[in-house]
């Protein structure tokens, strides 16, 4: 809202400069969001200090989306009188226009008020064309801009219809008919939904109610008799019809926010002394008026200790009752019960959104002065509940994988459906939103390793070269819903460059593998209080994955009798890096994804541990290197060692693994460090050597090892 | 095209000789004999290529070729197995240590300028910096962290927000919707993005009986088209405080003291009307411009900026979740983590964050 500094001085006489203006309208919230020059016409220069104050009104207080309601809150911040504009009086008589409200439209219509007058279309004097221009409304002819005038002044929407070309010199208020169009004052043909509330003649809908008015009827250069609308139509319904009609209008924004009801009237009286006052016309005959059911005003309660209860702080009773009567309220003081005293505060019409206490004591505040609420701290009357499991996993996931050296992003929740497609398993899966912004953000994420792909890519076309990433994020499919967790993203070297490495590895570090990866993704598992394995899966390999370098991430539950699969971890297929832009001959991405959900069922909670006694007694390492056929699984061989070996055999370590000369063809030489240690004595060479024979002996008949 | 005899038998024999290879010495050995640029044997197998005839000429260069990259890459795996390797226990390393002065006892001198050994460590996000400290912040007013789903319902994304169908303070949140519901493993099926996180007071008091004490971080969506300082998702901090003899002046001096914290000890903090549907009365809050002392383009030359949204929780809310606003009052609040951050670290550009650009990431704190 707009509003000419000069104007508002007519209706409140205040000296308070433009600045401390639109500071105090700041203040009351009636954020000014600029302060502008006011435009000179030129027969009359703007005053030097005039000025146009740009205000944001909060969609709760339509009121104020004119000059009397601003005028009325300054009135109510400087305790000045406010002076409304002059009314015509009015005319009584007869009531020269037929108006009908049919029966289905009452309820979106409940009062509508017209008046006829005779006029001769102009142009409008400068004053009034500088006004609407200050305010940011087009001047168009003296007939149409006094109805804009009116609004702008007292917040109520009127509009002009040509009578002579009303068809049968009437108004029907009615819903529109089906297939029935109009055409609107924009010049659009437009089509009428049903149940659209529309104004019409004795044949055709001559305006979209509350919107917008019609060509057909429009007041021009000719016209001779003007009707004048000034009605009260139903919020919903405006709104509906002017998202439906993408048509947003001064009225519609008005109306769809809450119009006065007590206000048709006086807002033809307004343009019936405007018309006068620049001789655009007179008024003929008396003002129609279909107001069958009149508002009953609300009244509200309002306890001066709740207001305490509410604010923190005490409001003298004067101060609330004056500044609640100079806001348009009346407040009268009830007799003093038990809670203290009270006013039985009456709601005037303008103020829509005021329906009960809270509302009052929300103007209170406002006038009081936030700035003059104490600053108090709340009391705290119980202990705060423990953090939520889920929450210290998280942050201690993240822990682990800032340690592992990898860097946290955060990707858009939307991505493209060819991002998407590989990660689920049809795309009947996939959630799609109805109304996406674009393309590039069409569903849902189904993974977190799309956006980290993205994310990589990024970074490799920007000169970085060793990428390590990871998001802790939520997921979206239609068969699983929404579920948390996790994913990483690597590629380049291995480890840091170092000078120290310059001869020994050739000037450089090895590149990621497999192993990186499952790496991390092992330590994460044991640091969350998880079992991972890592198990070759069933062809094929999870659908983006690489088969034959991938793992699948499974521990045992102690809800399930069959262990979970908590996810993947390998390398990425090369196709899809590949469609996201990474550039050609790059090397490979490795990626890992698993559920935190499961994560959490699997978990044992490590903040319920006690800490094992340390040895007591020495421990024996026995190294044991055997050939076994190249496709056996390693995890099975470590898993034979241990299920051979007694319960003195402390830990198996993979140190070694070779094929080559030395081995036969199609197999491979695997070595472990075997540790034994005992906790209540020291073990003998004797029972070390007896396991390790045991051990090899079940190796060698389980999978036919040969010791090397 | 078959390998060439010749590529195949120089393979098998480097092979060979790499398996023997027990130390970094012989392995630059066994490189000098085939990668050597004098007497190497691959050197001579790229030489012997310009007397191959015409036809083989092509092929055997990329057999030759391919074989040298294969060789060195054999050679960095091989130096990467031995230098990881154990000395085995009791016996000792021969030839010279891999790493100067790593023996008990040695003690030659080293250049001590050298570059130390990078320990490579990930940063986290900027945003989850800033969510982290806001947490620890409300941890120690005594404030417990809740969290909830993305996808949300319309009744605890507005209705119980006391924002029914239609309401024009829809308006000030444009929304994204699915294009059907989504199953939510309690409650109704969601059916849009949440805009905000104050879902989640609907959430905790529909099962929890008050005194309620919250705070609700997470990933919010509206359908804004991105630009410097819009994103169509960000994260945001909501609060939530309702009990007994709550006010507004505690809501004033709680967001005083979380903004102090956040910020600087002498942020001067302003409360401003202002309305959102769920609380009455609503409060914008503002702080002293952090770049300027006296209006600067970021605060649009008022020394104040715009850093967060709050208010007494409407009593629509209360009574949507069973709650008697007779005995109960409350305050809520909203903040935006993306502007904390643009803020705080002086980013321009709030699309920024979601490029994850490592440039970016890697300057804030571990």
């Amino acid at each position: 809202m707009r509003i000419l500094v000069s104007w508002l001085r007519e209706l409140v006489p205040v000296e308070a400069s433009v600045e401390e203006l639109a500071d105090a309208l700041t203040r009351h919230g009636f954020e000014v969001s600029a302060i502008d020059p006011a435009p000179s016409v030129p027969d009359r220069p703007a005053a030097p200090a005039d000025a146009v104050l740009d205000l944001e009104i909060t969609t709760n207080r339509p009121d104020c989306l004119s000059m009397v309601g601003i005028a009325r809150e300054v009135a109510t911040i400087y305790a000045r009188p406010l002076t409304g504009p002059t009314l015509a009086a009015a005319v009584p008589g007869e009531q020269p226009l037929p108006v009908t409200i049919e029966d289905d439209a009452r309820g979106l219509c409940p009062r509508y008020a017209a008046a006829v007058a005779d006029v001769t279309v102009a142009a409008s004097p400068g004053w009034m064309a500088a006004r609407l221009e200050a305010a940011g409304v087009r001047p168009i002819n003296n007939i149409v801009d006094v109805t804009n005038y009116a609004m702008l002044e007292l917040g109520h929407p009127l509009h002009a219809f040509d009578l002579d070309r009303l068809e049968g010199g009437e108004l029907r208020v009615r819903l529109a008919r089906p297939a029935e169009t109009v055409r609107t004052l924009d010049g659009v043909e437009r089509a009428l939904p049903a149940g659209t509330l529309v104004i019409a003649d004795a044949g055709h809908a001559q305006a979209v109610a509350g919107v917008m008015g019609g060509a057909d009827s429009e007041v021009t250069g000719s016209t001779k008799r003007v009707a004048l609308e000034s009605a009260w139509f139903d919020p919903l319904s405006v709104r509906r019809t002017s998202k439906r009609l993408a048509l947003s209008t001064d009225a519609s924004y008005r109306f769809e926010r809450g119009a006065d009801i007590e206000a048709p009237v006086r807002a033809l009286l307004r343009v019936q002394a405007l018309l006068r006052d620049i001789g655009a016309g007179t008024p003929r005959g008396a003002v129609v008026d279909r107001y069958p059911i009149p508002r009953t005003a609300a009244a509200v309660t309002l306890r001066h200790a709740r207001i305490r209860q509410v604010l923190g702080v005490d409001v003298e009773a004067g101060f609330v009752a004056a500044t609640l009567e100079r806001l348009g309220f009346d407040a009268d003081p009830l007799p003093a019960g038990d809670g203290g005293s009270a006013w039985r505060v009456t709601v005037p019409a303008h103020r829509v959104d005021v329906g009960r206490e809270i509302d009052l004591i929300e103007e209170v505040a406002r006038h009081h002065g936030y700035d003059r609420l104490p600053a108090t701290f709340p009391a705290a009357v119980q202990p705060p509940a423990p953090p939520s499991g889920a929450l210290a996993r998280r942050r201690l996931l993240r822990r682990v994988l800032t340690a592992s050296g990898c860097s946290e992003a955060i990707t858009y929740g939307f991505i493209e459906e060819a991002a998407a497609a590989p990660f689920v398993d049809g795309s009947d899966d996939l959630v799609r939103i109805a109304n996406p912004l674009a393309e590039t953000s069409a569903v849902l994420r189904p993974s977190l390793i799309p956006g980290l792909v993205d994310a990589l890519v990024y970074n490799r076309r920007r000169e970085h070269h060793d990428i390590r990433l990871f998001e802790i994020g939520h997921r979206f499919t239609a068969a699983r819903g929404e579920t948390p967790g996790f994913a990483v993203a690597l590629t380049g070297a291995s480890s840091p460059e170092h000078w120290s490495n310059s001869t020994r590895w050739g000037g450089q570090a090895p590149p990621i593998d497999v192993f990186d990866v499952t790496g991390i993704v092992g330590r994460v598992c044991d640091a969350l209080g998880v079992a991972a394995v890592f198990e070759a899966p069933a062809a094929p390999a999870p659908g983006p994955l690489v088969a034959g370098r991938t793992a699948v991430v499974r521990a045992a539950a102690p809800d399930t009798a069959t262990a979970l699969t908590l996810g993947y971890a390998g390398q990425l297929a090369p196709g899809i890096a590949a469609a996201r832009g990474l550039p050609a001959g790059d090397e490979a991405v490795y990626v890992a994804e698993l559920d935190l959900d499961l994560i959490a069922r699997a978990a044992t909670d490590r903040r319920r541990m006690a800490a094992a006694p340390l040895p007591r007694y020495p421990s024996i390492v026995r190294d044991l290197a055997v050939a076994v056929d190249a496709a056996l699984p390693a995890a099975t061989v470590r898993g034979t060692i241990r299920s051979a070996a007694p319960e003195a055999l402390r830990q198996v370590r993979q140190f070694d693994r070779y094929a080559g000369k030395g081995v036969p063809q199609g197999r491979v030489s695997l070595a472990f460090r075997l540790t034994f240690r005992a906790p209540d004595r020291t073990l003998t060479d004797t029972e070390v050597e007896q396991a390790m024979r045991v051990i090899l002996a079940r190796l060698t008949a389980e999978h036919d090892a040969q010791l090397r | 095209m078959p390998e060439a005899p010749a590529v195949g038998e120089v393979r098998a024999a480097f092979l060979a000789e790499l398996g023997q290879a027990a130390s970094p010495e012989q392995i630059q050995e066994v490189r000098n004999r085939y990668l050597g640029r004098k007497r190497g044997a691959v050197t001579a197998l790229l030489k012997s290529v310009a007397q191959a005839p015409p036809e083989a000429r092509r092929d055997l260069g990329q057999q030759a070729n391919a074989l040298k990259r294969e060789i060195e890459r054999a050679l960095v795996e091989r130096s990467g197995a031995v230098a990881a390797a154990p000395t085995p226990a009791g016996r000792q390393q021969p030839g010279r240590s891999a790493r100067p002065g790593d023996a008990a006892g040695r003690s030659e001198p080293v250049d001590v300028t050298l570059p130390g050994r990078d320990v490579r460590i990930g940063n986290r996000h900027p945003l989850t910096v800033v969510r982290e400290e806001i947490e620890a912040i409300f941890t120690g007013l005594g404030f417990e962290i809740v969290e909830g789903p993305e996808v949300e319902d319309d009744y605890h994304n507005f209705e119980a927000l006391n924002m029914p169908p239609e309401h024009p303070a829809r308006d000030m949140q444009d929304t994204l919707y699915l294009e059907s519901p989504l199953r939510t493993p309690a409650g109704p099926p969601g059916t849009l993005l949440r805009t905000h996180t104050s879902g989640m007071q609907i959430r905790y008091m529909e099962t929890h009986e008050p005194p309620v004490r919250i705070i609700a971080p997470g990933l919010v969506y509206r359908r804004d088209t991105p630009d410097l300082t819009h994103s169509p998702m960000f994260q945001q901090v909501e609060g939530l405080l309702v009990g007994e003899n709550v006010t507004m002046a505690d809501l004033k001096g709680t967001l005083e003291s979380f903004l102090r914290q956040l910020f600087e000890p002498d942020t001067r903090v302003m409360f401003r009307p202002s309305f959102f549907p769920y609380t009455e009365p609503s409060a914008e809050v503002f702080i002293s411009c952090v770049f300027c002392r006296d209006g600067c383009a970021v605060c649009k030359r008022t020394g104040w900026l715009e850093i967060l949204g709050s208010g007494m929780v409407h009593p629509a809310v209360l009574e949507a979740v069973g709650y008697d606003p007779e005995r109960l009052t409350g305050w809520a609040f909203g903040v935006g983590i993306d502007r904390i951050a643009i803020l705080k670290y002086r980013v321009e550009d709030i699309r920024a964050f979601y490029d994850n650009d490592l440039r970016l990431l890697e300057q804030f704190p571990l």
